[in-house]
């Protein structure tokens, strides 16, 4: 499903984000990235959302090379992969409704199929009852799920998520952490990055830990031997 | 379109193999419905969008009125053309048969509206009467003044009457011919060269619109970075995006051309009671004349097209220059 080749990437000025970095997530996977910050996480999930392209070696999704992707078609390549961002990225102005049917518009949906898939993503984040609201009425943890919802609603394959806790109490973090589960369960492949080890420890998934733009572990994170 | 998953359902319309015909009905209704968006956008913030719209149309008030002050003075100087008359001064020796035979040849000449022939007498006469010298011209032994043959050409261009006035000079018994149209190339020369001013201040106020449309597209553009930003990192194309704002330039162009047309007719019927007090005391009947329906329509479209291209060329420039930086 997602594979890095090889991946360097260093930015002008020299600083080196990722070191030849190489990992698969097969089809179906689900995997933490974890790391401290500057350690390379955002921007490997940069590359993948071609955000920013790798300086050296490829980054594959599905088999097809990123690099062969022209600049017009970038954002038929972010419609297939769902993105949660650290701060929602929510637009504030517009209704729960509105911003979750936003990738749905973008594809050209409308009337009753639109309406029924952003039911059903909300029903599945639990926020069905908040679908008139606007996103500053919600609580952070609220505004949290809208994003995934919005990120999920037209079933992309992947899905990525950057710091999806990251402002979140421990209980709202595993609520979060559930219902990632669930889409996992369904057959997306999810990458999860974070830094909250001791949530990673506990779900028991494989964890690639980035360490100074390298890849210093790839498995099962034993939270007793901190390898950070 | 999925480019990495083949076989993925990405589209509504394809997700219900939606017929052609209720596609394309679907592309306008979508249009439509965009249009009344962007519109809603406006009317969201009326400040900026009267600032805008009142600019538009002051600026293409300008061009317009200087268009129908050409129109106008054109009107007069075609009502002038009429007095294009070729006047000739038979010579003293020719005789009054010889004069009303060439009166005769010249209403049959096709190039020639009306021949009317003054004699000495009438036109001692007339100057006795015009002069104030009347007293005085009793004193002559003889009428100093020769006949005259006044013809009025069909064709009342300069060119034409004075190619006519050439070619009745030669005839036998003109001493000479005199056509004033030297006043009357005075006054085309003058509405040429407005013209061209009108057209050089049209092009510079037309340049000024397209920049400060540009501008205030580029401002909303700047103003919802954050949400094209967003839209960006979902998958919008940049035609997605744009199309809002190329629909805010249209509506621009739609009420600064409406403004603009407003100002014109308000400012033709403050003028009118005044023209009309003036063109009175001349006993002319000069009539203002105001937008035609095809003229109003070019002022819309003109309209609309510089709000189009206006918000196009800012909207090319920095949407694409607007990117995601990170998730």
């Amino acid at each position: 499903m997602l594979e890095f080749d090889q991946v360097s990437k260093s930015y002008p000025g020299g600083f080196v984000a990722l070191d030849r970095v190489s990992f698969k997530l097969e089809k179906g996977e689900m995997a933490f990235l974890t790391g401290h910050s500057g350690a390379g996480k955002s921007t490997l999930l940069k590359l993948i959302s071609l955000i920013e392209r790798p300086s050296v070696g490829r980054v594959l999704i599905n088999d097809v090379d990123l690099s062969r992707i022209r600049r017009n078609h970038i954002p038929y390549v972010r419609r297939d992969v769902g993105i949660i961002f650290q701060n929602h990225r929510l637009l504030m102005n517009h209704t729960v409704f509105d911003n979750v049917a936003l990738p749905l518009v973008i594809e050209g949906f409308s009337g009753k199929d639109m309406v029924k898939r952003v039911h059903a993503a909300l029903d599945k984040v639990g926020l069905l009852d908040k679908v008139r609201c606007l996103p500053h009425t919600l609580s952070g943890g609220e505004q949290q799920r809208v994003g995934i919802a919005r990120a999920v609603v037209n079933k992309p394959p992947l899905l990525l998520a950057d710091e999806p806790t990251g402002n979140l109490d421990p209980d709202l973090s595993k609520d979060i952490m559930r219902v990632f589960e669930a889409f996992n369960q369904v057959g997306v492949s999810v990458l999860v990055a974070t830094h909250d080890l001791g949530l990673v420890a506990r779900m028991k998934y494989r964890t690639l830990t980035l360490k100074q733009g390298k890849m210093i572990n790839d498995g099962l994170l034993q939270y007793q031997e901190d390898p950070l | 379109m999925s480019i990495l998953f083949s076989g993925r359902v990405t589209s509504g319309a394809s997700a219900h193999k939606i017929s052609a015909a209720r596609r394309f009905v679907m592309f306008w209704v979508n249009h439509v419905r965009q249009a009344l968006f962007s519109l809603g956008e406006l009317w969201r913030t009326p400040s900026a969008s009267i600032l805008t719209i009142g600019v538009l149309g002051v600026s293409l008030t300008l061009p317009a009125t200087l268009h129908l002050l050409v129109k106008n003075v054109q009107q007069v100087s075609d009502s002038f053309t009429q007095a294009a008359e070729i006047s000739l001064f038979i010579k003293a020796d020719a005789s009054a048969t010889q004069i009303s035979s060439l009166q005769k040849i010249l209403q049959a000449d096709k190039a020639v509206a009306r021949v009317s022939h003054i004699s000495k007498q009438q036109a001692l006469e007339e100057f006795g009467q015009v002069s104030g010298f009347g007293a005085a011209l009793n004193y002559l032994t003889d009428n100093p003044l020769p006949d005259v043959l006044l013809v009025l050409p069909k064709n009342t261009a300069a060119d034409s009457a004075r190619q006519l006035l050439e070619r009745l000079s030669k005839e036998r018994i003109v001493e000479f011919g005199k056509l004033d149209i030297d006043w009357l190339t005075r006054l085309d020369a003058i509405v040429s060269l407005l013209r061209q001013a009108v057209l050089v201040i049209a092009v510079l106020l037309l340049g000024a619109v397209l920049l400060i449309i540009g501008n205030t597209i580029r401002l909303s553009i700047m103003n919802k970075k954050d949400e094209i930003e967003v839209m960006k990192l979902v998958g919008a194309t940049d035609a997605f995006i744009q199309r809002p704002f190329l629909y805010s330039g249209i509506w621009y162009g739609v009420f600064g051309g409406l403004l603009a047309f407003l100002i014109v007719e308000a400012m033709l019927w403050w003028l009118q009671g005044a023209i009309v007090s003036v063109t009175s005391l001349y006993g002319s009947e000069f009539r203002l004349m105001a937008l035609s329906v095809s003229e109003f329509f070019s002022l819309m479209l003109l309209a609309v097209v510089l709000g189009l291209s206006g918000s196009y060329l800012s909207v090319r420039r920095h949407i694409s220059a607007i990117e995601p930086t990170g998730p």
